[in-house]
C-alpha cells in the first residue's frame, strides 16, 4: 500500500540546466543549424529537432534529450515536452524496443483481418500493445490509419511499410528483424532528419544556389555561442 | 466509363520521376509559359478551370489564390497539406511517390501567381518513401535552375522545403497544421470571420496559401492546356471539373488508386476496382473515413461529384472509397470509426473531446453485448452535440459517420442492441477478443 501513496515517484526527473550533459554529435548540431534556416523562428525548429534527438537519444526522448532540444532552441522545457507528448511518433511515454512493430487496426484494415494479425503477432511475441519484449528487441503498438489501405492488413516497421501480411509472412518478417543488426526506430528518425535536407545542406553537398532571402532572419537570433560554451563546460 | 489518366498518365514510370524523363513528357512546359504572363493572368486561368480543392472540402481553388494580397509587403508563403490522414485514402502518396515533379511544378506555379518567396511541403511522419522520392526531385530541381534563385532565369525567386510530422491526424486539418509547421502541438486556430483568412495571416502571421497535394499536382496541365479546356472535363456534372482520384479498398479485387473524370458513377468506379469480393455489396464509404456511410441502394445511380455525390446521401470528400461486402458487421465497423476520432481527437475544445469518448463508450457496450434501450438514440443525440458545435472539423467528422450510420442501417443496430450480437457472421474479426 505505501508504495502506492509516494505520490510523484515516477515522474520523469526534469533535468536542470547546470545538469545538462549535451549529446548532440557534431553532425546533429549541424544538421539544426541547417535546418533552422528554413523558417524565421527558432520554435519551428522543435519537431525537426525532436527527430533529430530521437535519433541521437537510441530512439527514446528522454527527459535530457527534450531538455537538450529546449536548451539548443532556446525554449522552455514544459514548452518542448508539451510538444513532444502530442505526437505519436515520438517515443516520450517508455523506451521501445530494437523493431518497433506498428499494427493498423484502423477501418480497411480491420474488415480486411487485421484484429487475427494482432491476435498471432500478441501470441508468438508474448507481448501486448505498448510492451517489449523480455530481450529488448521488439514492442509492439496498434496505430491508427497508415494510409496505404490497399494494401490492408498492413505493419510498419521502421519507415517501411508490409502489407498485406499473413502469418507466414509474418513470421518471415520477425525473423529477418531478429537477424538484422539495424536499429529500424534510430534508422527510422534518421530517415526524417535526412529528408528535410536538401542534397547542397548537407556536408560535402554541391553547391546551389538557393533564394533564402524572405523567410527572413530569425526573429530570434541564433545563439551558437551559447551552445558552444556549454559544449565546453559538459566535456 | 474507364479510367481517365491525367495526373496518372505516368505514374508507375521510374523515367517520370526524373527531371529529365519529366520534361521529355512535357513536364515545365507550364511553367515556361506562365514566367511569360501577368500573374492575374495565370489565376483567372485556374478560375476557368472550375478547379476545387481536393483535400476533401471541395472549396474553390483560385478564390485562395485570389486572396493573397497583390500588394505584397510581408513574404508569401505556399504551403501544401501532405499530411494525408483520412482513414481509406492513399493517392496523396502516391502522386509524391509517382509523380513528384507534378506537384513541384505545381507548387512552383502558385508561387509565380501568388508572389511566393518560399513553399513547404507538410508530410505526415510515416511517408518516408514519398518525402525520399520528392527530396530527390526537389534536388534536382535545384541543381537545374528549377528552384532557388532566379528561377529558369525568369527574376523570380522560390524555395521549396520538406517538412514532416510526427503522428496526428489533426494536423492535416489546416490551421493545425500551420501551429505543428510553427513547432507547437497540432490543435486548431481561431478561423474567419472571428481572425483573419490564412492567405491573409497564416505561417508566422504572413500571407499563406494551403492546397492539398492533388489539387496543386492538377495546375501543370491547367495553365499547359487552358483553363477551358480542363473545364470540359466532368461537364457532364453540375459544378465538378477535372478528374479526380479515388483511393479504393475493402472489399474489392483490386483495391489501389483509380482517376477518373468527374461524372462517372460510383458503381463504374467497383466496377474498375474488380468488383466485390466475399460477397454482395452492402455499404461504402465513398470519400474517407468523415463522410457518411451510402446502402447498396443508395450507391445504385450515385454519380461522382461534389453535389451528385450529396444528392445521393454522402460527399466526395478526399476520396478514399471502402467498399464493404454483405458479411460486413456495420455496428462494429462504426465503433472502430469512433474509436479513430476519440484517439485522435486534439482535446482543445469539450464537444468532440468528450463527445467522441462517450460515443466510443456507448458503442464498446454495444459491441461487446451489453447495449441498452435507447443506446441508438443517445448516440444520435451526442452527435447532435458535437456536430456544428465543436472548434474544427475533426468534430463534425466524427459526428457524421456514427448518424449516417443509425440512419442507413437502423435495423442492424436494433438487433445488437436486443440480442447482446451482431446480426451478420463475420467471417474475420472485426473486434479484438
Ligand atoms: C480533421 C481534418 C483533417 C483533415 N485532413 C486533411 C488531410 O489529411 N489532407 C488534406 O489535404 N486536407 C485535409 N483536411 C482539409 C484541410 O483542412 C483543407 O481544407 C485542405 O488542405 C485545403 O486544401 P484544398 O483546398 O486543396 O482541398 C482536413 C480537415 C479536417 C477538418
Ligand atoms: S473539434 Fe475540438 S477537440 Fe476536436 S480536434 Fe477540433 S479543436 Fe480538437
Ligand atoms: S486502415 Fe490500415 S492502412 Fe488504412
Amino acid at each position: 500500500m505505501s508504495e502506492l501513496i509516494q505520490l510523484g515517484a515516477n515522474r520523469p526527473k526534469v533535468p536542470k540546466p547546470e545538469d545538462l550533459k549535451l549529446q548532440f554529435s557534431d553532425t546533429a548540431i549541424a544538421e539544426l543549424e541547417a535546418l533552422l534556416t528554413h523558417y524565421p523562428d527558432r520554435k519551428s525548429g522543435i519537431l525537426p529537432g525532436l527527430w533529430i534527438a530521437q535519433r541521437e537519444y537510441g530512439g527514446y526522448l528522454s527527459p535530457e534529450a527534450i531538455a537538450e532540444v529546449a536548451f539548443r532552441l532556446d525554449r522552455s522545457y514544459a514548452e518542448v515536452e508539451g510538444v513532444a507528448t502530442f505526437y505519436s511518433m515520438y517515443n516520450t511515454a517508455h523506451k521501445v524496443g530494437k523493431h518497433l512493430i506498428e499494427v493498423c487496426t484502423c477501418l480497411t484494415c480491420q474488415v480486411c483481418g487485421a484484429y487475427p494479425v494482432a491476435e498471432y503477432l500478441t501470441q508468438k511475441l508474448g507481448v501486448g500493445f505498448g510492451e517489449t519484449t523480455s530481450d529488448g528487441v521488439f514492442t509492439l503498438h496498434e496505430v491508427e490509419c497508415l494510409n496505404a489501405c490497399d494494401r490492408a492488413p498492413l505493419v510498419q516497421v521502421g519507415d517501411q511499410y508490409y502489407g498485406p501480411v499473413d502469418e507466414k509472412s509474418l513470421d518471415a518478417l520477425l525473423e529477418q528483424l531478429r537477424q538484422s543488426d539495424t536499429n529500424t526506430v534510430i534508422q527510422m528518425a534518421d530517415s526524417i532528419v535526412q529528408v528535410h535536407l536538401a542534397d547542397f545542406e548537407k556536408p560535402g553537398g554541391k553547391k546551389v544556389e538557393s533564394a533564402k532571402a524572405p523567410p527572413p532572419a530569425a526573429t530570434t537570433p541564433a545563439s551558437p555561442s551559447r551552445v558552444r560554451i556549454r559544449v565546453e563546460e559538459t566535456s | 466509363m474507364a479510367e481517365l489518366k491525367l495526373l496518372f498518365e505516368n505514374a508507375g514510370d521510374p523515367a517520370f520521376q526524373t527531371l529529365e524523363g519529366y520534361k521529355a513528357k512535357g513536364g515545365y512546359r507550364a511553367l515556361d509559359k506562365a514566367v511569360m504572363m501577368d500573374r492575374q493572368a495565370i489565376i483567372d486561368e485556374v478560375k476557368k478551370s472550375g478547379l476545387r480543392g481536393r483535400g476533401g472540402a471541395g472549396f474553390p481553388t483560385w478564390i485562395k489564390w485570389n486572396g493573397l494580397p497583390k500588394e505584397k509587403t510581408k513574404p508569401h508563403y505556399i504551403l501544401c497539406n501532405a499530411d494525408e490522414g483520412e482513414p481509406g485514402t492513399f493517392k496523396d502518396k502516391q502522386i509524391m511517390e509517382e509523380t513528384p515533379f507534378l506537384l513541384i511544378e505545381g507548387m512552383t506555379l502558385a508561387g509565380i501567381a501568388c508572389q511566393g518567396d518560399a513553399g513547404f511541403i507538410y508530410i505526415r511522419g510515416e511517408f518516408i518513401d514519398a518525402a525520399k522520392a520528392l527530396r530527390k526531385a526537389i534536388d534536382e530541381a535545384y541543381a537545374a535552375g528549377y528552384l532557388g534563385k532566379n528561377i529558369r532565369g525568369s527574376g523570380v525567386d522560390f524555395d521549396l522545403y520538406i517538412h514532416l510530422g510526427a503522428g496526428s491526424y489533426e494536423c492535416g486539418e489546416e490551421s493545425a497544421l500551420m501551429s505543428s509547421l510553427m513547432g507547437e502541438r497540432g490543435m486548431p486556430r481561431l478561423k474567419f470571420p472571428h481572425a483573419p483568412l490564412p492567405t491573409v495571416a497564416g505561417l508566422w502571421d504572413r500571407p499563406t496559401l494551403i492546397n492539398n497535394v492533388e489539387t496543386y499536382s492538377c495546375v501543370p496541365f491547367i495553365l499547359n492546356k487552358g483553363g477551358e479546356w480542363y473545364a470540359t472535363l466532368g461537364a457532364a456534372t453540375k459544378n465538378s471539373r477535372g478528374t479526380k482520384i479515388f483511393s479504393v479498398s475493402g472489399h474489392v479485387a483490386k483495391p489501389g488508386n483509380y482517376e477518373i473524370e468527374f461524372g462517372t458513377t460510383l458503381m463504374e468506379l467497383l466496377e474498375l476496382s474488380g468488383g466485390m469480393t466475399g460477397g454482395k455489396l452492402k455499404a461504402c464509404v465513398p470519400g474517407g473515413s468523415s463522410v457518411p456511410i451510402m446502402t447498396a441502394a443508395m450507391c445504385d445511380g450515385a454519380i461522382i461529384g461534389y453535389e451528385e455525390m450529396m444528392q445521393a446521401g454522402s460527399m466526395v470528400g478526399s476520396g478514399g472509397c471502402m467498399f464493404l461486402n454483405e458479411k460486413t458487421c456495420i455496428v462494429q465497423f462504426i465503433w472502430r470509426t469512433a474509436m479513430f476520432y476519440a484517439l485522435e481527437s486534439c482535446g482543445k475544445c469539450t464537444p468532440c473531446r468528450e463527445g467522441t469518448k462517450w460515443m466510443l463508450q456507448i458503442l464498446e457496450r454495444i459491441v461487446r453485448g451489453n447495449g441498452q434501450p435507447g443506446d441508438k438514440e443517445l448516440l444520435l443525440d451526442i452527435t447532435t452535440q458535437i456536430d456544428g458545435r465543436s472548434f474544427c472539423g475533426l468534430g463534425d467528422a466524427a459526428a457524421w459517420p456514427v448518424a449516417g450510420a443509425i440512419k442507413a442501417f437502423p435495423e442492424e443496430f436494433d438487433f445488437y442492441i436486443a440480442n447482446g450480437k451482431s446480426i451478420v457472421n463475420s467471417p474475420l474479426p472485426m473486434v479484438p477478443a
